[in-house]
């Protein structure tokens, strides 16, 4: 008996030997063009059962030259650094751990003047804020944007309905600052910290040093194609009141603009090896970072992804399409570093990955503008049958990594 | 009265590890090794904490504990993951001199006479984690400065003494791994309510941070963790001429809130300050 799966993930459910991320995890995905219930593309495993990020993270252990990739670094900002001090770099931050990284050694140890650049969370928590202003305050220049908050709530509310995704007109609005400020700025050299590679998209993208300029822009403005929310911009128009100039921050950037400035967008991570952990203790000792003063729910961390009242939502809907939650997320990242075994990290994804978001959720319930009965049918809509089971009135997952 | 200068071997599997506020644990080295080194260079007493024993549901300490309580010969504390009598027992019986119990003690405070009943008092060390909140006030967590439990740090910890808990130590959750210096607001506040002797963990980042916290209050005693292991990896790594790192050579020095620090340096230092402490060659 096969049962349905959506999103085109992978029928028989996997989990890596090495860590605990399930074949199920998806790839980054051209945000402005994601449709609801889209193939996803997913982590590669290997004949032995091990993911990609786990096979890259042997990488970065012993195989990379990353004396040889600091000094490509130096290279690449001696062509940049400007001798007057005027700004010679975009590095866009949130005051996390690992931005606040990123800015901190891109100044300090290679010398670069950044311009800091943030897109703001949907709702800041006390401690996001309070990080975000301690960076500023460790001596750096920073632009905080934030987008239109009606424009913002309705993208959002359509991406959770329609996509069961409320983070994408967020990533969206993430990506495209930099290259946006790069171009308004006249500034053409960007960092962001790590590629999302490391955590399993096609691993041979590890080795690329800067960003498919796919995820940012296009050559020309294809309006019919784009999707916000999984809404086509018509769409946006015609039944939730929006128009083009309201969705500018959202929009691709135009590839001309960004030839005429020589915009190009590195991530740090291929120079420098990254180990978030490392970071945060960088980041605490540097720029004033501080944990948060409870564990995030759906997890045991208190150290990443903070600064945003929305967030826990976010990683209960991947924990709802793919089966894979928060403490999935981090306890693979932290096992591949090192910081903890696959058998603590099994224990934390038991204990904490289902966790509901409960803290924030009458306040995500109005930021959204939806009832809590259509909260919960979204949600419920969006249990592929191949990954979860009712069982007693409760979902459970069919095959959670501890039973494997 | 002497005040004690106590080295906390926080533990999680076989392995000594260190956080910042609790978190971002790191792993740095073999416990047995550390506690070897503190008390050969006269550390008062020793504590072991399990920081993952709540995750768990079980204690995997009491090997570490046995194996290290053959040549040392100061009190040992254990802590993480006592629940029951039992374990108080097991832990007794591995080596320990004293138990601290934080969540099993929140859970029930009856806990802590029963256990008081069972080993004396002088047995019994109540651990609380303490949070500061915006308005000023301490809250208590458990799991490691993860879970708040929605009770008053001072009000807890003057129960715990009703109860007949034998000390009190108390980690400040926003200063530990920090090298912030010691919360003296939380000391003084806690200190005016308490009669049993008073420990206290979180913010030791140099010497001058531990002589004042002295200087102004009756503590019974001063933990130290960060200020003593990043010390004796130093050491460590220049005795055997250990490579450095990619992130101990980012680890910008001069912002780094820790200094180094040996036990024997800070007790001299303390004595220097007029402050009294046990010094190495008086117990030879």
């Amino acid at each position: 008996m096969s049962l349905e799966v959506y999103y085109g993930l992978p029928e028989q459910i996997k989990y890596c030997t090495r860590c605990v991320v399930s074949n199920q995890r998806p790839s980054s995905t051209v945000e402005f063009k994601n449709v609801s219930k889209e193939k996803k593309e997913t982590i590669g495993f290997d004949e032995n059962g091990v993911c990609s990020a786990c096979l890259y993270s042997d990488m970065k252990e012993n195989e990379i030259d990353w004396e040889q990739r600091e000094e490509e670094l130096h290279q690449l900002c001696n062509e940049y650094r400007s001798k007057q001090g005027n700004y010679d770099s975009i590095v866009p931050v949130s005051g996390g751990k690992d931005s606040s990284f990123t800015a901190h050694i891109l100044k300090h140890r290679f010398g670069m003047h950044p311009l800091t650049v943030t897109w703001a969370p949907h709702i800041y928590t006390d401690i996001g804020f309070k990080n975000l202003q301690s960076f500023i305050h460790s001596g750096f220049d920073n632009n905080l944007f934030t987008p239109d908050g009606e424009t913002h709530r309705k993208l959002t509310q359509q991406a959770f309905l329609n996509l069961v995704h409320p983070f994408q007109p967020f990533i969206i609005g993430q990506r495209n600052i930099a290259p946006r400020f790069s171009t308004l700025h006249g500034i053409p050299l960007i960092f962001y910290g790590e590629n999302q590679a490391e955590y399993g998209n096609n691993i041979e993208d590890n080795f690329k040093p800067t960003m498919d300029t796919k995820f940012y822009s296009e050559m020309k403005r294809d309006y019919e194609n784009l999707r916000l929310g999984g809404v086509s911009i018509s769409d946006l128009e015609t039944n939730h009141g929006l128009n083009l100039d309201n969705l500018t921050p959202y929009l691709p950037v135009d590839v001309t603009k960004m030839e005429q400035t020589g915009t190009t967008v590195h991530y740090l991570g291929y120079y420098l090896k990254w180990d978030p952990q490392e970071l945060y203790y960088y980041a605490s000792e540097n720029t004033g970072f501080s944990a948060n003063d409870q564990r995030t729910e759906g997890s045991y961390s208190k150290y990443s992804s903070i600064d945003d009242r929305i967030d826990p939502l976010h990683y209960y809907t991947t924990l709802t399409k793919f089966g894979i939650g928060r403490a999935t997320y981090d306890a693979a990242q932290e096992i591949r570093n090192h910081k903890i075994t696959r058998e603590e990290g099994v224990a934390l994804v038991k204990k904490y990955d289902a966790e509901f978001p409960s803290r924030y959720f009458n306040e995500i319930l109005e930021y959204l503008d939806i009832t809590e009965d259509q909260f919960t049918k979204t949600i419920d809509n969006a249990r592929s049958p191949h990954l979860w089971k009712q069982e007693n009135g409760e979902w459970v997952l069919r095959k959670p990594v501890w039973e494997t | 009265m002497i005040f004690r200068i106590i080295p906390k071997l926080e533990v999680k599997s076989s392995n000594l590890v260190k956080g910042v506020r609790m978190d971002g644990i790191r792993v740095l080295g073999k416990p047995g090794e550390f506690a070897k080194h503190y008390y050969e260079q006269g550390a008062d007493e020793l504590i072991y904490m399990d920081v993952v024993a709540s995750l768990y549901g079980r204690n995997s300490l009491l090997d570490v504990v046995s194996e290290s309580a053959k040549h040392i010969f100061i009190p040992l504390t254990v802590g993480g993951g006592i629940r029951s009598i039992e374990d108080i027992r097991k832990a007794l019986q591995a080596g320990a001199d004293k138990v601290s119990i934080n969540t099993a003690a929140l859970r029930n405070p009856d806990f802590i006479t029963e256990a008081a009943n069972h080993y004396g008092s002088s047995t019994i060390v109540v651990s609380i984690e303490a949070m500061k909140k915006d308005d000023g006030s301490w809250e208590a967590y458990t799991d490691n400065g993860r879970e708040p439990m929605g009770k008053n740090v001072l009000d807890w910890a003057l129960e715990a003494e009703i109860k007949g808990a034998g000390e009190i130590l108390i980690t400040a959750i926003d200063r530990d791994g920090t090298g912030n210096g010691f919360d003296y607001d939380l000391v003084r506040q806690i200190n005016k309510k308490l009669k049993i002797p008073v420990l206290i963990s979180g913010g030791g980042g140099k010497k001058e941070n531990v002589s004042e916290v002295l200087e102004d209050n009756s503590l019974s005693g001063i933990v130290l963790s960060s200020l003593l292991h990043y010390n004796y990896l130093k050491v460590k790594q220049l005795q055997n001429n250990q490579k450095e790192t990619l992130f101990s050579r980012y680890s910008n020095a001069k912002n780094a809130n820790v200094e180094n620090c040996s036990l024997i340096e800070l007790k001299k230092f303390l004595s220097d300050q007029g402050i009294s402490v046990r010094l190495l060659n008086e117990m030879e």
